[in-house]
C-alpha cells in the first residue's frame, strides 16, 4: 500500500462516510493491524465513536479483524481492506453497467446494495420496491415479485453473491469485544476466505415475500430514517434471516474486462469481429474462473450455433473472421486446436496484457508527443538498444533522440541498462542498452493515476468550499420553494423567492456546477485506465511466466 | 623472353601494371612513410579511417601524418571524407572509392545533416498510400478475407508509389524505403507480415515479401492523460498544501474554463 493509495482512501472515505471513518481508516490503512484500545488511544477519539466506525467499515467490508496474535483470549486486531476502499471509486461504473444489463430495478438493487455493504434479500427487495414506488405516477406501485425475480436474475449471472457465513465468536476469541457494537456485521472474521469456497454462494434462498411497494407519506423523511424505522417496525420474518448478500465485484471487473476486449476488437478489426468475440466471452462466462488466462476452447460449430440470428453471419463468413481474429497480431483470440471446425479461445490474459501496453504508449504518445511514443515503442519491441541503434531505426536525429532518451529515463519510463566489458565499469568500455520493463511502468503509472484521481477530488471538494455559502443559499431557497409549492402559495410568491438568487450569483452557480461535473467524468476516465492497469498487474502477477 | 611474341609480350606487360604497377608507378617519388600510410588507408576500405588512428597504426609523428596525408591528397590517390557520425572527424579513403552508408549515412543525409523534415515527409506519405489502400479494401464489401488481403501493399508497391511521386530528389532503394515503413511500425500505425514468394516475383528478396497494411488504434487515448495531472510537468511536485497544489492549480483551472 502506498502513500498515493492511502491519500486516496481517505479521500474516499471521508466523502462517503465523513471525516471520522476517514481518520481512523487512514490510521489503520498506515499503521497495519491494530487493537480497538490501540486505535482510540492514538487517533484520540472517544472509544464508542471508534467502535461505531469500525462497524461502519466492516459493514462496508473495508475492514476485517482477527483474533490477536497473542494467542486465545487476547483482543481482536483490526486491519483495513485497500482494495475494497478504491472500490468505492468505482461504484458509479457499477451501478452504470447494472442499468444497462436489468434497467432500473438493477441500478436501484446495485445503488441500495452498494450504500450499504450488505443486506438480506427480503431488505433489499422491499427498499427496492418502495423507491420504485416513489417514482412512479400516484396508484402505481412494483410488486414485491418481480423485484426478486431480478434480484435472482442478478445471482443466477453471479453480479451479486452470498457473504460468507460468520465465524463464531468463540473460534476469534477476543472478537466478542466488538461484538456488542457490530452485532449485524456478518462476515466478521472471515474476510480472508473466499466467498466462492461455501457451496452455497450463488443460492437465491426461499423467501416469503408478498405484498407490493409502499409509498411513503411524508417523502422528505431521509433515508437513513426510514430504514432505520423498517428495522424496529418489522417483526414478521421472511425465512432468509442471517443470510446477507454482497456486490460480487469481480464477477463486475470480469464484465468491465470483457467490454474492453470487444471494444477493442472493435476499434481493431470491424464490428463484426467484435460481436463473434462477443458470443465466445459471453458462452464462457460462467465456465471460466475469472483468474483463467484464457476462456474454455469453444468450436467454430458452438460458436456459429450462439451467434445471435440478427448478425446474419454465415458459416463460411465466421470461419474466416475467427480465422483472422486468430491471425491478428494483438493475439486477442487463439486456436486451441482443429477439431469440431477448430477450436478457439480468448487470450484473456495476453489481451490485457496488450491493452495495458497500448495504454502506456498512449500516455507516452500524449505527453511526450508521436516521436517519443515511437522510442517508446520501439525500444518494447527490441527490448535492448544502443542510443546509436535507437537513432537509427526511429529515424530521429541524434540529438533530438538523446533528449527524448534522456527525458523519458528521467521520468522512469524508459530503464538504462550498464553491461561493462571491463570489470572497472569505466564508460568507454561499457555498453549502455536501453530498456523498457512493461510490468514495473505499468505499477508506476498506476500510482500516478491514484494520485491524479486523488487531485482530482482535492479540487472538486476545493471548488464547493468556496462557493460554500452559495451552494447553501441555493439549497435553502430549493426548499423553500418546494414547501411553498406544496402548501400551494401563489405563483407571484414563488418567483420572489426565485428571485432571490441574483443572476451572477447563478451565473457561478451553473459554472461550479460545470466544474464538478467536469471533474467527476475525469475521475471516472482515470478509474477506466486504472481498471485497465490494475487488472494487467494483477493477471501477470497471478500467472508468472 | 625472346621466344614470346611482341604482342603478348605487350599484354602481359599491360596486365602486371594494372594490377600492381599503376601504383608503383603513381607512387614513384614517394618515401617509405608514405607507402606506409597508403598502405593503411587502403586497409581501410570504403570505411575510411581518422588521422588519429594512422598515427597508431603507423607510428609516426602527428605532423608527418599530415604532410603526408596532404601531399597523398594533392596526388588524388585518397580523398578526405567527412563522417556523420562526428561532424569534425574527417576519414580517409582511397580516391576511387564510394564511402560507406555508415560515413556518409545514405540517402538521408545532406552535407552532414540528418533530413528530418524529408523523413518526416516520406514518412506520412507512405501511411497515407497504405490507409487509403486499407480505406478501399474496406469499402469494396467482399468477404473479410479478401478485404484483409487486398489492405497489404508489399514494399515494392510503395516504393514505386513514393518514386512517382516524385518528392524525392535523390534515388531511394527499396531498403530506404522500409526503414521508413518500419518507423511506421514503430508508430504503432502499421503491421507488417514476411510471405513466401515465387522466385524472381518484383520485389521479392531471397523468396520472401515483406507486406504492410495500416492498422487502426487499439485504444483511444486513454483516460489519464484526457486530465490536466497525465500532462502535469510539475506532477511530482505537486502536494496538497504546497506551492503547487491542486486546488491552486493553473492547469487545473485552465482546463475547467475550457
Amino acid at each position: 500500500m502506498t502513500a498515493q493509495e492511502i491519500r486516496l482512501c481517505g479521500l474516499l472515505l471521508r466523502e462517503h462516510f465523513g471525516e471520522v471513518v476517514e481518520k481512523v481508516g487512514k490510521h489503520l490503512l498506515g499503521g497495519g493491524a491494530q487493537t480497538l484500545r490501540g486505535i482510540a488511544h492514538e487517533t484520540g477519539l472517544p472509544l464508542d465513536l471508534v467502535k461505531k466506525t469500525l462497524c461502519v467499515l466492516v459493514q462496508h467490508g473495508a475492514c476485517s479483524f482477527t483474533a490477536g496474535r497473542k494467542g486465545p483470549g487476547s483482543p481482536a486486531e483490526y486491519w483495513a481492506c485497500c482494495d475494497r476502499i478504491l472500490r468505492i471509486l468505482r461504484y458509479p461504473r457499477y451501478i452504470y453497467t447494472a442499468k444497462t444489463l436489468y434497467g432500473d430495478t438493477g441500478e436501484l438493487l446495485t445503488e441500495e446494495l452498494l450504500q450499504r455493504g450488505h443486506m438480506t434479500m427480503s431488505g433489499l427487495v422491499k427498499t427496492v420496491a418502495d423507491r420504485l414506488t416513489q417514482n412512479m405516477e400516484e396508484g402505481h406501485s412494483v410488486d414485491y415479485s418481480e423485484v426478486s425475480s431480478t434480484f435472482s436474475k442478478f445471482v443466477e449471472t453471479r453480479f451479486l453473491q452470498r457473504c460468507p457465513p460468520p465465524v463464531r465468536a468463540a473460534q476469534t476469541g477476543g472478537g466478542a469485544q466488538a461484538a456488542p457494537g457490530a452485532a449485524p456485521a456478518a462476515p466478521t472474521g472471515a474476510a480472508m476466505l473466499a466467498p466462492e469456497s461455501f457451496p452455497d454462494c450463488y443460492e437465491v434462498p426461499r423467501v416469503t415475500l408478498v405484498g407490493r411497494g409502499k409509498r411513503q407519506l411524508a417523502p422528505e423523511d431521509g433515508e437513513e430514517q426510514r430504514s432505520a424505522k423498517r428495522a424496529k417496525m418489522d417483526p414478521e420474518t421472511h425465512g432468509d434471516e442471517g443470510i446477507y448478500w454482497q456486490v460480487n465485484f469481480e464477477r463486475f471487473h470480469q464484465h468491465f474486462r470483457d467490454q474492453a476486449i470487444i471494444s477493442a476488437v472493435a476499434n481493431k478489426l470491424d464490428q463484426t469481429s467484435s460481436e463473434i468475440v462477443r458470443t465466445i466471452l459471453r458462452m464462457s462466462e460462467v465456465t471460466t474462473s475469472p483468474a483463467a488466462t484464457c476462456t474454455k476452447p469453444l468450436s467454430a460449430n458452438e460458436i456459429f450455433r450462439s451467434l445471435p440470428a440478427s448478425y446474419n453471419i454465415s458459416r463460411p463468413t465466421l470461419d474466416q473472421y475467427l480465422t483472422l481474429l486468430a491471425d491478428d497480431p494483438m493475439e486477442f483470440v487463439g486456436k486451441a486446436g482443429e477439431s469440431g471446425g477448430g477450436m478457439f479461445v480468448v487470450n484473456l490474459h495476453r489481451a490485457l496484457a496488450n491493452l495495458a501496453r497500448a495504454t502506456l504508449e498512449s500516455i507516452v504518445q500524449e505527453r511526450f508527443g508521436s516521436r517519443s511514443a515511437r522510442i517508446f515503442r520501439l525500444l518494447l519491441r527490441k527490448r535492448h538498444l544502443e542510443q546509436k541503434q535507437v537513432e537509427d531505426f526511429a529515424m530521429i536525429p541524434a540529438k533530438e533522440a538523446k533528449d527524448m532518451l534522456y527525458t523519458l529515463l528521467s521520468q522512469n519510463l524508459v530503464q538504462l541498462q550498464e553491461i561493462p566489458k571491463t570489470p572497472d565499469f569505466a564508460p568507454s568500455r561499457t555498453f549502455y542498452l536501453y530498456t523498457v520493463n512493461q510490468l514495473p511502468t505499468a505499477r508506476m503509472l498506476l500510482q500516478n493515476c491514484y494520485k491524479t484521481v486523488a487531485n482530482l477530488i482535492e479540487r472538486r471538494l476545493f471548488e464547493s468550499k468556496e462557493s460554500k455559502r452559495l451552494l447553501e443559499k441555493s439549497q435553502r431557497i430549493e426548499a423553500i420553494l418546494a414547501s411553498l409549492q406544496a402548501s400551494g402559495a401563489e405563483p407571484e410568491q414563488l418567483t420572489e423567492v426565485e428571485e432571490m438568487i441574483t443572476a451572477p450569483e447563478k451565473q457561478q452557480l451553473d459554472v461550479l456546477r460545470l466544474h464538478v461535473n467536469k471533474l467527476d467524468s475525469a475521475e471516472n476516465q482515470v478509474d477506466e485506465t486504472i481498471f485497465l492497469l490494475e487488472s494487467y498487474i494483477s493477471s501477470t502477477a497471478a500467472a508468472p511466466t | 623472353m625472346p621466344h614470346l611474341e611482341p604482342q603478348q609480350r605487350a599484354g602481359a606487360i599491360n596486365k602486371l601494371l594494372s594490377l600492381v604497377s599503376l601504383r608503383t608507378w603513381k607512387m614513384k617519388g614517394s618515401d617509405n612513410q608514405e607507402k606506409l600510410v597508403y598502405q593503411i588507408i587502403e586497409d581501410a576500405g570504403n570505411k575510411g579511417i581518422w588521422s588519429r588512428d594512422i598515427r597508431f597504426k603507423s607510428n609516426l609523428p602527428l605532423t608527418e601524418i599530415n604532410k603526408i596525408l596532404k601531399n597523398l591528397e594533392s596526388k588524388k590517390l585518397i580523398k578526405a571524407v567527412k563522417s556523420v557520425a562526428a561532424s569534425k572527424k574527417k576519414v580517409y579513403m582511397l580516391y576511387n572509392l564510394q564511402p560507406d552508408r555508415s560515413v556518409t549515412g545514405g540517402a538521408w543525409y545532406s552535407d552532414q545533416d540528418f533530413e528530418s523534415e524529408f523523413v518526416e515527409v516520406l514518412n506520412q506519405q507512405c501511411f497515407k498510400f497504405l490507409q487509403s489502400k486499407a480505406d478501399a479494401a474496406r469499402d469494396s464489401q467482399q468477404s473479410p478475407m479478401v478485404q484483409r488481403n487486398s489492405s497489404f501493399a508489399t514494399s515494392h508497391e510503395v516504393w514505386k508509389y513514393i518514386c512517382e511521386l516524385g518528392i524525392s530528389k535523390v534515388d531511394l532503394s527499396m531498403d530506404d524505403i522500409e526503414t521508413i515503413l518500419n518507423t511506421l511500425i514503430y508508430d504503432g500505425k502499421v503491421e507488417m507480415t514476411v510471405i513466401a514468394a515465387k522466385e524472381g516475383t518484383v520485389g521479392s528478396v531471397d523468396g520472401q515479401m515483406k507486406l504492410f497494411r495500416g492498422v487502426n488504434p487499439v485504444l483511444q487515448p486513454t483516460g489519464l492523460v484526457k486530465t490536466p495531472c497525465g500532462l502535469c510537468p510539475v506532477f511530482d511536485d505537486c502536494h496538497e498544501g504546497g506551492e503547487i497544489s491542486p486546488s491552486s492549480c493553473v492547469y487545473m483551472s485552465e482546463w475547467l474554463e475550457f
